[in-house]
């Protein structure tokens, strides 16, 4: 210990070692800083682990502990391949900070009923969505503020599609679109 | 490479801005070259500071691939005058909302054809126009006194009076909603 603090003084005394040393941690620093950054955009634009929260999409989400992985890059690649059924996360049309996870029930041009039930609106009412937009609801339709509150969302807030979830292990799943067309 | 694309992702990045919906502010017929502005990521997305008055970029509500540059006239709570095409006269922004319009309200795609947009949509917010040199620094300092204007230059008082006349015709028509400071309780 004492050699390596006497071996430290020594090195200090020549000024070029001082300088190459400082130089060699601000080269680490920027390549740390660097990894930092690297890894935000991976999580960013190609997919990432999220934890999940609230009932508004129970049976298929429980209300809490569940860990899903984010698939951010397929609708950036294929804005196509939105279709009625998949689980998405998108940025609250209510709370700009909020993130929150629906169905995608309606994309744009669609007619959809507001709510069949009638406890948000007239069962009869119905909404043509208008383009660029597409309506949400959540699975838990009792529990849950979406679409039949404020209305069709424009597609530009979604953020990713749910692809799996891998927490807890005995209920790991591949998320797979469930729709089925009825003539 | 990666800290590069962070820093304009969140922090500061520049815009090339085309189109007439913002003219005179931005893109004026007296310029021959599209305006290059400064935009600011930083309060939006970490800071989440939205004011009225402030031009923003923000993603189309009606095509997903398109960024406008508006801006932002109302926020949730203000009940706000509309202009043709908008089908009621007057209209109260919902919460989480804004009313976005451009300077030129007959060439622009903005909260009078579409209505009120989610804050969520926002993307950046106009700091400085960098391009052309001779407006450089415009919009940076708001809002501009006539006073402050050196009386010799006739034409710079004239542009600089228009400017608060649009800027108080843009606020008339505005009704702010006023929101009870939560330290006033208890």
């Amino acid at each position: 210990m004492s050699r390596w603090i006497a071996n430290a003084l020594n090195a200090l005394k020549d000024p070029n070692a001082v300088k190459f040393g400082l130089k060699r941690t601000g080269i680490r620093g920027f390549k740390l800083i660097n990894m930092f950054c690297a890894i935000h955009l991976f999580t960013e634009y190609v997919g990432r682990p999220s934890t999940m929260a609230g009932p508004s999409m129970l049976p298929t989400l429980a209300t809490y502990g569940e860990i899903v992985i984010e698939d951010r890059i397929t609708y950036r690649l294929n804005p196509s391949s939105l279709s009625r059924g998949d689980l998405v996360t998108l940025k609250s049309p209510v709370n700009p900070s909020h993130i929150i996870c629906k169905r995608v029930i309606g994309l744009p041009g669609d007619i959809v009923c507001v709510d069949p039930t009638g406890n948000k609106a007239p069962s009869s009412e119905h909404v043509v969505i208008p383009k660029g937009h597409i309506w949400i609801s959540g699975d838990n339709a009792a529990n849950s503020r979406d679409s039949r509150d404020y209305g069709p969302v424009p597609i530009s807030l979604i953020q990713a599609r749910l692809y799996a979830r891998v927490w807890p292990l005995k209920d790991s799943t591949i998320f797979r679109n469930p729709t089925r067309i009825v003539e | 490479m990666p800290t590069a694309f962070v820093f304009t992702q969140y922090f500061y990045g520049l815009k090339i801005v085309s189109g007439r919906s913002m003219q005179p502010t931005l893109n004026p017929d007296s310029s021959l070259w599209r305006d290059v502005a400064l935009f600011d990521r930083f309060s939006i997305y970490a800071k989440q500071k939205y004011k009225r008055g402030d031009i923003v970029a923000l993603k189309s509500p009606t095509d997903p691939n398109r960024i406008l540059v508006k801006r932002i006239i109302g926020l949730e709570g203000d009940i706000v005058k509309t202009l043709p095409p908008y089908p009621d006269p007057e209209v109260t922004v919902p919460q989480g909302h804004a009313w976005i319009e451009g300077d030129e309200p007959f060439h622009s795609n903005d909260s009078n054809q579409f209505g009120s947009v989610p804050l969520a949509l926002i993307d950046s917010r106009l700091v400085l126009v960098v391009w052309p040199l001779n407006r450089f620094g415009h919009l940076l300092n708001k809002p501009m006194q006539p006073r402050n204007v050196e009386s010799g230059n006739r034409s710079d008082y004239r542009l600089a009076m228009a400017e608060l006349e649009r800027e108080r015709w843009r606020n008339s028509r505005v009704v702010t909603f006023h929101r009870k400071i939560d330290t006033e309780r208890s």
